[in-house]
Formats: C-alpha cells, structure tokens, sequence
C-alpha cells in the first residue's frame, strides 16, 4: 500500500499567519506516513525557503522533477522517490506547471518542461528498478491527460491542480487516472493488479468520501483539535485588531451604500422575517461557532453580512448585528433598497452560488435548494439537524 | 465531517487490511513479499483545509 498526496496542500490564503497550517499540514502528513507528496506553485506561495525548511524540519518527501534552482542549476526539490514493498519498487515523481506564476520566489527558480522531464525521469526510476511509475501532476487536468497520452510508462496519474471530481479513474492508454477532488474530502484509491514482472497488467481507481463513517484516531483527532484551537485563537486576535483598525477609518473610505443589517429589514418585512427564522441561514453563524471556524475568514464571508465591505461584518463584536446569513446577503445592501424593490426583482442563482459552490456545497442544487427557502416556505426543513432554532434576530444562536 | 487528517490516518489502515484481504493472506500469515495488488491512496489539492468550515 502506498500513500501520496499530489499537491497543492498549501492553504489559498497569502497572510502569514496561514504559513501555520502550511507547516502542521506538513507534520501531520509525516505522521500519518504519506510515501510521496508533489509540490505546484501553492507550496511555492510563502516563498522557497520557507517550503524547503519544512521539508528539512519534517523529512516528508515532498518530490518535483521540473523544478531548479536559477544560480546553480541543481534540482530545488527531491525530483522522485522509489519505494520497495515486497518486491514491488514503485517509483513516484512529481511536476508542476511552467505556465504559472509561483510567488515570492519566481526570479530564483526555473521551470523545465514536464514532457521532456517526464521521459528522462521515468528512465532514470526505471534504471533504478522502479516497475510501477506514479506521477504526482499539479499539471492540471489537460495538461496531465495529453503528458500521459505522449508519454509512455507512467502507470498511475493522480490529478492535481483540476479541481477535477470523478467517483471513477479513467484508463489513458496505459494509464490510471485518478481524480480526487479537492480540500480533502474525497480520497482516491488506485487498484494496480500486477504482472510477473512486478509491473502494472491492469488498473482502476475510485474516489470515496471522508465521511465520519471512515472514523478516525483518538490521537490523530485530539492533534487537529489542539492546531486547530490554537490557531483558531490566534486568528481572532489578528481579527480583532483587524477590525480595530477597520473602525478606526470608519467612513473615511466608505460610499453612501453600505450594509444595515436584519433588524432594519424586518421593521417592514416582519413576515419574511419569520420565516428566514426557520431556515438553517439563520443559524449559519453558530455553525462556524460549533466548528471553531468563526474567525477563518476563508469560512466568515459565508456566514455573515456584508464581511469586509461598508457596514458590514468587521469582527465578532459586530455578531449580535451582522451574523448569519440575513436579508441582505441576497437580496443586498440595505440603502439599495429601490433599487432592488422597485421594480421588483427575484434573487438568481448567482447569488447562491457565490457561497454554494464547489467542494463548500457540491451537492447544492438550485432547481432543488430554491424552494427550501422562499419566503412562503414555513416548513423549517432546512434547519433539520441543525443546532439552535431561530438566527440573529431571535437572539437565541451561541454568537449572542 | 471529521478531521482530514485523522480520517486519512484511518484510511491508511483500512488501506492495509485491503491489501491483505487482496493478497489472499491473513495478517499472521502476510505474504507480503509477493502481493499480485497494489493500492495506492491519493489526496489532492487539500488546500490548507483541516475541517470543513461547518
């Protein structure tokens, strides 16, 4: 059995605070055993050094076969590794994209073409014994397909940088591959039956879900807590400050339109009001609470009003007002109320979809989402499981 | 959901009792030398994620 992740695992945020997560993702990979973890311009975001100092801190095996060092010429990362399991020896290399920008480091850096890398690695891994060849692309989608259709010998793909989902690998020529979507909640799982050369005669791989009922262990689990509320704790102190600063220029930047918040709204719309009451946006707040998420702001922009922009949600201290998602956050700021209401206009599916989109909701379905919450559905069936019964304006969520 | 990196933990061992329910071995008996399978268990673009936002 053998244990990759093809990169990519650097978290989308440039603040430095996040370099963190980057770090423990790195030891908990190392825990867990991971064989061989390919690297893209994410790993680069923070800088080289700063990814060659984690791969020296935590032995991971972090591999990219197309990228070196300007001044020396020298490979900046391990090009592969070659793993023996019995008498299997798998050889796995990773590449990254030479038509993307790859941060603080791009002038010390060089990236050779995967093609003409891929051919030479693949010898030399061959050379080595390597009978079962792994490529970890953060190539993306297309351009990793047309890699393994020119170039023989790779027996798995494991698709990166794609965003790409399918519960099912496809065969490309001579190659399996596989694709396991993003933010870790899909594992891919690759079946190589081998030959008497102890090299691939057939393959096939599906993508499961990390669902609770993979389960977990006690001890991998209380790690992740621990990060987690460390980091988390150290999140909404630079979001306090944040919002300090911000409400300290308060007005100094802002246009005449800005954000009011519920309790304006249901003055007029007390109907509407009650019923946004059952529905699981009037508790999306105390969600974020409950996963100790609250002040992510990857997380936060979803479940408020208006984050970051004028009269919007700062900070915590604007949760009695501005948490959940309210009447704003579809239909819009409170001061473009004509706008909006005369001549009268629905919400679209757009506006969903700036939060129900991708691996946040991937199931989402607008056909089939829309009625749960219109404004004449009292049914409460959105809310079923949820904890708390009625939002910000209800002043009973765990924000209050 | 679970946290990512104890649930990839968790897949890593069940990863290797499929390994052996394929090999046809029991784990006394792991003929781990000459397994006609292979299992390889990929993630990708995790993208700093450690647990859902909720």
């Amino acid at each position: 059995m053998v244990l990759v992740d093809a990169g990519g695992f650097f978290p989308e945020n440039d603040a430095p605070e996040y370099q963190d997560v980057a770090s423990f993702l790195m030891d908990g990979m190392k825990l867990i055993g991971t064989d061989a973890v390919g690297a893209g311009d994410k790993e680069l975001r923070y800088g080289y050094s700063f990814l060659k100092a984690n791969v020296e801190r935590t032995g991971l095996p972090v591999v990219c076969a197309n990228l070196f060092l300007k001044k020396t010429g020298r490979p900046a990362l391990t090009p592969y590794v070659i793993k023996t399991v019995g008498t299997v020896k798998i050889g796995m290399f990773g590449l990254m994209s030479e038509k993307v920008a790859f941060g603080p480091s791009q002038d010390s850096l060089r990236v050779d073409a995967p093609e003409a890398t891929a051919r030479r690695v693949i010898a030399e891994m061959k050379r080595k014994g390597a009978t079962v060849i792994v490529l970890l692309s953060q190539l993306g989608k297309v351009d990793s397909e047309d890699l393994v259709a020119v170039v023989p010998g790779i027996d798995v793909l494991v698709v990166g940088h794609a965003s790409s989902l399918l519960m099912k690998g496809r065969m490309i020529k001579n190659t399996v591959a596989c694709y396991g979507g993003e933010q870790g909640q899909y594992m891919g799982r690759t079946i190589v039956t081998l030959n008497a050369a102890r090299g691939q005669a057939t393959g096939e791989c599906d993508a499961f879900i990390l669902s609770p009922e993979v389960g977990e262990r006690s001890e991998v689990a209380k790690l992740v807590k621990a990060f987690e509320d460390g980091f988390n704790e150290k999140l909404r102190k630079i979001e306090k400050e944040r919002a300090a600063k911000a409400a300290e220029t308060k007005g100094q930047q802002e246009g005449p339109e800005r954000f009011l918040g519920a309790e304006l709204c249901m003055r007029c719309h007390q109907d509407e009001a009650q019923q946004w009451k059952t529905t699981s946006h009037a508790v999306a707040w105390q969600t974020l609470v409950d996963a100790k998420q609250e002040n992510n702001p990857d997380c936060v922009a979803c479940h408020v009003v208006g984050y970051r922009k004028p009269g919007g949600f700062q900070g915590a201290t604007d949760a009695a007002k501005l948490a959940n998602v309210q009447c704003e956050s579809c239909h819009g700021m409170g001061t473009m109320h004509e706008a909006f209401a005369n001549p009268h206009k629905t919400v679209t599916e757009q506006v969903c979809i700036t939060c129900h989109q991708g691996e946040n909701d991937s199931a989402w379905n607008w056909a089939q989402k829309r009625p749960k919450v219109l404004h004449s559905n009292m049914s409460g069936e959105t809310l079923k499981g949820k904890k708390g019964t009625t939002g910000t304006m209800g002043k009973t969520t765990g924000s209050q | 959901m679970k946290s990512l990196t104890s649930r990839l933990l968790t897949s890593v061992l069940l990863g290797i009792l499929a390994w052996l329910a394929l090999a046809g071995a029991t784990p006394k008996k792991a003929s781990l030398q000459e397994p006609d399978k292979l299992i390889i268990l990929s993630t990708t673009d995790v993208k700093g994620k450690t647990s859902p936002c909720g």
